[in-house]
């Protein structure tokens, strides 16, 4: 029982669904077939079952047609006449096989009538048969069905009960560990800005220095540049002299010795000085002594 | 004496192989016309003296369909009753009447079923002459002596349909 059930459930979305549609014709002689199929993808049409009665004179001509335009091109893709010429009118009972003829085909429905006399009490059927769930998204109950308003996202929310220890337990988890990564992804941004700030100092003394990677070397711009000054000869020649090694002592040493104050010079000072606290006295207000002077 | 006895045992020997055999040809025949109740009939009872299929009366006729593989190979011999196959005890003679005609046809050219019928007695005859369905309804009715109340009770009458090979 089991493994019959197990079966059953595993063959779900494969097994083929048939069906009868309603009486196309309920509503009048004239029907949207999108109104009567069901809309499922793969849907076939099996067989049309139609009945109707003839109201009419043994004698007069009389032809009546059901059918339906097609869909995807000109003309009908199904189309049964009766002929019902020199015949009394009857009840008519009709299978009609139409060969698994797929629902995109099938456009609007009719009977026409032909000649004298008129039609009553029709019906028109479509047997049809599908596989379910071969478009996983035309069902919500097929497996592998995504809801595309993510309402059973929400539903699942909804069902949550909120006030449970466990619930708040696990928000309170939640958080912390938001609060942690948060935490830990500010610590190496951190890292990183302060990595990168020391490449580029580093980077910026070795180049001051000269310790940049290239700074044995003579850059191609200087080996331009020299070139240049070279062939226009711009650069004096001492540039490229060779300057003797060896000590060079001075040439004529002081001797040590009193050296007297220079009386000129002092005179100078001295009246340097005079002037000097006549300035601050005047700041100050006090009338310069005149036996200073 | 040995050797006639030999002999004829030689003789009874070639005699016995030579006896023939029996052959069984067997071949099964499926009926190309199948009868298959369609609407069980019920009596309307409009008034005392009258059981009616009718539905004007109350009453359903019952409806039988032949199904015909192959045209014109057989013929549809429908009889209405003309006794109760169960009914309380009539003191009274029953006057029958009854008929049959088509219901509905698959095919137009069963529409021509009614009008070259035969009938005689309680019995229509029908040529099946066009391959696929008929559906036959026959209307009966049973009045009681001379405008007399049938007596309470269940009554049942039997319509019979054959299909008859031509």
């Amino acid at each position: 029982m089991l493994a019959l059930l197990v079966y059953s459930c595993s063959s779900y979305s494969s097994e083929a669904v048939y069906g009868t549609t309603g009486n196309a014709a309920s509503a009048g002689y004239n029907w949207v077939m999108t109104n009567v199929l069901p809309q499922q993808l793969g849907l076939s049409v099996n067989s049309v079952i139609y009945q109707y009665t003839t109201n009419k004179i043994a004698e007069d001509n009389m032809l009546v047609h059901v059918q339906n335009e097609n869909a995807r091109g000109p003309g009908y893709i199904f189309r049964e006449t009766d002929d019902w010429s020199g015949l009394p009118g009857n009840t008519i009972n009709k299978i009609v096989p139409v060969n698994m003829i797929d629902i995109s085909y099938w456009g609007n429905g009719s009977i026409e009538v032909e000649g004298n006399g008129t039609v009553s009490d029709a019906g028109v059927y479509y047997s049809y048969q599908y596989i379910p769930c071969e478009d996983v998204q035309s069902d919500p109950t097929c497996p592998g069905y995504v809801d595309p308003t993510g309402a059973s996202l929400v539903e699942q929310a909804i069902a949550v009960d909120t006030s449970s220890e466990e619930y708040i337990q696990n928000e309170i988890d939640r958080k912390a560990n938001l609060k942690s990564q948060k935490e830990e992804e500010e610590r190496e941004e951190r890292q990183r800005v302060a990595k990168e700030k020391e490449e580029d100092i580093r980077d910026s003394l070795e180049v001051l220095l000269g310790l940049d990677l290239g700074a044995s070397l003579q850059r191609a711009e200087d080996t331009l540049l020299h070139n240049a000054l070279m062939a226009t000869n711009y650069l004096p020649r001492s540039y490229f002299m060779a300057i003797k090694g060896g000590e060079y002592p001075d040439a004529e040493p002081l001797k040590d010795s009193k050296l007297p104050d220079s009386k000129r010079g002092l005179r100078v000072g001295l009246a340097s000085e005079l002037k000097h606290r006549q300035l601050v006295d005047l700041q100050y207000g006090n009338q310069p002594k005149e036996d200073q002077k | 004496m040995i050797k006639k006895t030999l002999l004829l045992l030689a003789l009874g020997t070639f005699a016995s192989s030579a006896i023939a055999e029996d052959m069984e040809v067997v071949g099964n025949v499926q009926s190309k016309c199948v009868v298959t109740p369609d609407t069980a009939g019920v009596y309307g009872n409009p008034s005392p003296d009258k059981l009616d299929s009718d539905p004007a009366s109350g009453g359903v006729d019952p409806i039988v369909r032949y199904d015909v593989i192959q045209a014109s190979y057989y013929k549809a011999k429908i009889t209405y009753p003309n006794a109760f196959s169960e009914a309380p005890a009539l003191a009274d003679v029953v006057n029958w009447t009854g008929d049959t005609a088509t219901s509905q046809v698959s095919d137009t050219g069963m529409s021509g079923y009614d009008a070259a019928k035969i009938e005689y007695d309680n019995v229509t005859e029908f040529s099946l002459t066009v391959a696929g369905s008929t559906w036959f309804k026959t209307e009966t009715l049973a009045e009681y002596g001379y405008g007399k109340a049938f007596p309470a009770g269940v009554y049942r009458a039997v319509v019979t349909a054959e299909c008859i090979a031509i």
